[in-house]
C-alpha cells in the first residue's frame, strides 16, 4: 500500500532536482575559490546521478525497496557533507558559504520521513543535521537554524506520511468489509432462492399427495409467501427524508389470499402517509375476510396519477348491499366507516366503495401526493 | 385440455430439485419436456437444438442473467414462446424479461395446473398475464410517459385509453371473462388489448437497443 505516498515521493523529487539545479549554479559561478574544484565537481557530479537513481528508486522501483533506498540515500548524502572539511576552504566556511551539498541535503531527511513515517523523519533529520555540524566543524546561528527546519520538516513529512498510511490502511479495510458484505449478500440471496425453491417445491407436492402431506405443503406454502414477502419488502424501510416506498410496504401484504400489483419503482411518500394507507387497505382486506371468507381471495392494485396515487382493493364476494355501509354509520357501527373514509380524509383524499350484489366489492383510494411528492 | 401433439418444453433453472419437480409435473401432464438446462449460456446453446414450443425460464440463474437468455433464445428461435417463473420477486427483471420477449410470468407458488394452463396458453401464443404483471406494466408505461423524451428517440409507447382500462381491470384480479363483460368485450379482444400492451413495449425495447447500438458505433444503419 504505498501508493497513498506516491504524491510525497513525487513532491520529493521535484524539491531533489530543482535544489540540485541550484546548488550546482551557484557553485559553478565560484567554482575558481574552491580548496578543490575538481573534487566539488566531482562530488557534484555524484549528487547528479544520486538523484538520477534516487529518481528511479523511489517512483519506478518496488516498494518494498524504497525503505532500504532512504537508508542508503542517507548514508551517501552524508558522504556528499563529509567532504566539506576537503572541498571548501576554512575562509568560504568564515563567508558563511554552505557546506557540499547545502540544501540538496534535507531531500534524505524527507526520504526517511516518508518511508518510515514520524520516527524516520526524525531520525533522518536528526543524521543530517550531525553530518551538517561535523563537516562544517563549527556550530553557529546559521547552523542551529539549519538543524530547527531540518527537524521541522523531517516532523511534518514524516507525520503527513504516517496520516496517509493509516488513512489508507483504513480505506483498505472499509473495502474489503464492503466487499465481504456484498459476498455474504450474495450468498444470502442464492440460499434465500434455494430455500424459496424448496419451500414452493413441498407446498406442490404436498397438495398434490394429499392428507398429511397436504398439510405440511400449506405450511410450507405460508413460510413460503412469508419469505418472500421478507425478502422483497426490504426497500420498504423509512429513507432519510423521512419517506417510504408505497409499492414495497403494500407488497409486504401479500399473502396466500391477497395479491398485491405495483409498478417496479418506488412509490416514495411521507412514511406517515404511507402508513395511514397501509392501514386503511389492512381495513379493507379485513372486511374482505369477515364478510367474504377468510379465504376469499382479494386484489390489491396500487399506481400513480400525475399528482394523486390511487389504490384499489377488490374482492369477488357477493358484494355490500346498497345502504349497509351508510346504515351501520347511523346506527353508530362505525368501524369501516370511519377507520377507512377519516384516515382517507385526513390525507386529504376520497375513498369510493364500488360494489352491488354479484359484482364484488372494490374500494378506490385517491390521495393527492402534489405538494406532498416533491 | 386436449392436444393433438404434446407440447414441447425446456425447463431452465439453477435449482435441480425445482428443475426435475417440474419437468416431471408437466410431463405426467402430456407435455414432453425436450431438454433442461442449468444457466443461461447452457439454454442458448442447448436451444436451438432442441428447438422447444415453449421456454419455462427462471430468472435468478446463479450467476448468469435470465433475461440474457431470453434475448439469446428468442434471437435463435423467434417463433418460441417463453414463459418466466420467477420465485422471489424481482419486479424490475420482471419487466426486463417482458421487454426481452417474454409472454408472460408466473411466480413459482402457482400451482401445477396453473402452470399447466400457462404452458398452454403460451403455447397457443397468448400472453400469461397476471395481476403482477399488469401493474408492473402499467407503472413502466406511466414511468416511459413521465421521462424527458429526446428529440431523435424513438416515439415513447403509450397505451390507448382502453388497452389501460382492460390492464387497470387485469391487475386488480379481474379474468378476461370478467373484463369483458364489465366493458361489453369479447374474451379474444380483451386478449389481444393485453397482447398489444406487452408488444408495444417489447418494440420500443428493441429499437433503443439498436439505437444505442448505432450510437455506439456497434451496428450500422439497420
Amino acid at each position: 500500500m504505498d501508493r497513498p505516498l506516491e504524491p510525497l515521493w513525487r513532491g520529493l523529487l521535484v524539491y531533489r532536482v530543482l535544489t540540485l539545479i541550484s546548488v550546482s549554479v551557484l557553485a559553478l559561478f565560484r567554482l575558481d575559490e574552491y580548496a578543490a574544484p575538481a573534487g566539488a565537481l566531482t562530488v557534484m557530479a555524484v549528487m547528479a546521478v544520486w538523484t538520477a537513481v534516487t529518481a528511479y528508486g523511489y517512483l519506478g522501483g518496488p516498494p518494498d525497496r524504497r525503505g532500504r533506498l532512504a537508508v542508503a540515500d542517507l548514508v551517501v548524502t552524508t558522504g556528499v557533507m563529509a567532504t566539506t572539511p576537503f572541498v571548501l576552504t576554512p575562509a568560504q566556511l568564515d563567508a558563511g558559504i554552505p557546506g557540499m551539498g547545502s540544501i540538496w541535503t534535507p531531500g534524505a531527511a524527507l526520504a526517511s520521513a516518508i518511508a518510515f513515517g514520524l520516527r524516520g523523519g526524525v531520525a533522518g533529520a536528526l543524521v543530517i543535521s550531525a553530518a551538517l555540524l561535523l563537516s562544517k566543524g563549527r556550530i553557529g546561528t546559521a547552523e542551529l537554524g539549519d538543524v530547527q527546519l531540518l527537524v521541522l520538516a523531517g516532523l511534518t513529512i514524516g507525520f503527513a506520511s504516517t496520516v496517509l498510511r493509516r488513512w489508507a490502511e483504513r480505506v483498505r479495510l472499509a473495502v474489503a468489509a464492503e466487499a465481504a458484505a456484498a459476498e455474504r449478500e450474495r450468498l444470502a440471496r442464492s440460499i434465500h432462492d434455494g430455500v424459496l425453491q424448496v419451500l414452493s417445491h413441498v407446498r406442490r407436492r404436498g397438495a398434490e399427495l394429499g392428507g398429511g402431506a397436504a398439510e405440511l405443503g400449506v405450511l410450507a406454502g405460508e413460510q413460503e409467501v412469508a419469505l418472500r414477502t421478507l425478502l422483497t419488502g426490504g426497500s420498504a424501510a423509512v429513507d432519510g427524508a423521512g419517506r417510504r416506498d408505497l409499492a414495497a410496504a403494500l407488497r409486504a401484504l401479500t399473502s396466500s389470499q391477497v395479491t398485491v400489483s405495483a409498478p417496479a419503482h418506488p412509490l416514495e411518500l411521507p412514511a406517515a402517509t404511507v402508513d395511514e394507507l397501509v392501514a386503511v387497505v389492512r381495513a379493507a382486506l379485513a372486511n374482505t375476510a369477515a364478510h367474504v371468507g377468510p379465504d376469499a381471495p382479494a386484489w390489491v392494485f396500487v399506481e400513480e396519477g400525475d399528482d394523486t396515487v390511487e389504490i384499489s382493493v377488490r374482492d369477488d364476494g357477493p358484494g355490500i348491499p346498497d345502504g349497509r355501509l351508510a346504515e351501520a354509520e347511523q346506527q353508530g357501527r362505525l368501524g369501516v366507516a370511519r377507520s377507512m373514509r377519516g384516515r382517507v380524509h385526513d390525507l386529504g383524499g376520497t375513498i369510493d366503495c364500488d360494489t352491488g350484489p354479484g359484482r364484488g366489492t372494490e374500494w378506490i383510494i385517491r390521495v393527492p401526493t402534489a405538494g406532498v411528492r416533491t | 385440455m386436449i392436444e393433438q401433439t404434446p407440447v414441447t418444453v425446456m425447463v431452465v433453472d439453477d435449482h435441480p430439485i425445482w428443475r426435475e419437480g417440474v419437468a416431471r409435473d408437466l410431463t405426467e401432464r402430456g407435455c414432453r419436456v425436450v431438454a433442461t438446462a442449468p444457466d443461461a449460456d447452457a439454454a442458448i446453446r442447448i436451444a436451438p437444438a432442441a428447438n422447444p414450443r415453449v421456454v419455462l425460464m427462471d430468472l435468478n440463474l446463479g450467476a448468469t442473467s435470465g433475461v440474457a437468455a431470453i434475448a439469446g433464445i428468442l434471437e435463435k428461435l423467434p417463433d418460441t414462446k417463453v414463459l418466466v417463473l420467477s420465485a422471489s420477486g424481482e419486479h424490475a427483471d420482471v419487466l426486463d424479461a417482458v421487454k426481452a420477449g417474454a409472454s408472460g410470468y408466473l411466480v413459482k407458488s402457482a400451482s401445477a395446473e396453473e402452470l399447466l394452463d400457462a404452458v398452454h396458453r403460451t403455447a397457443d401464443g397468448f400472453p400469461v398475464f397476471t395481476p403482477g404483471l399488469a401493474g408492473l406494466v402499467l407503472g413502466e408505461y406511466r414511468r416511459l410517459a413521465g421521462e424527458p423524451s429526446h428529440r431523435d428517440s424513438p416515439a415513447v409507447p403509450a397505451l390507448t385509453e382502453r388497452e389501460t382500462e382492460v390492464l387497470r381491470l387485469v391487475a386488480k384480479g379481474m379474468t378476461a371473462k370478467q373484463i369483458g363483460e364489465r366493458l361489453v368485450l369479447s374474451h379474444r379482444t380483451v386478449e389481444s388489448h393485453v397482447q398489444n400492451t406487452l408488444r408495444k413495449l417489447q418494440l420500443h425495447n428493441r429499437s433503443q437497443l439498436v439505437r444505442f447500438a448505432i450510437e455506439q458505433g456497434i451496428a450500422g444503419a439497420e
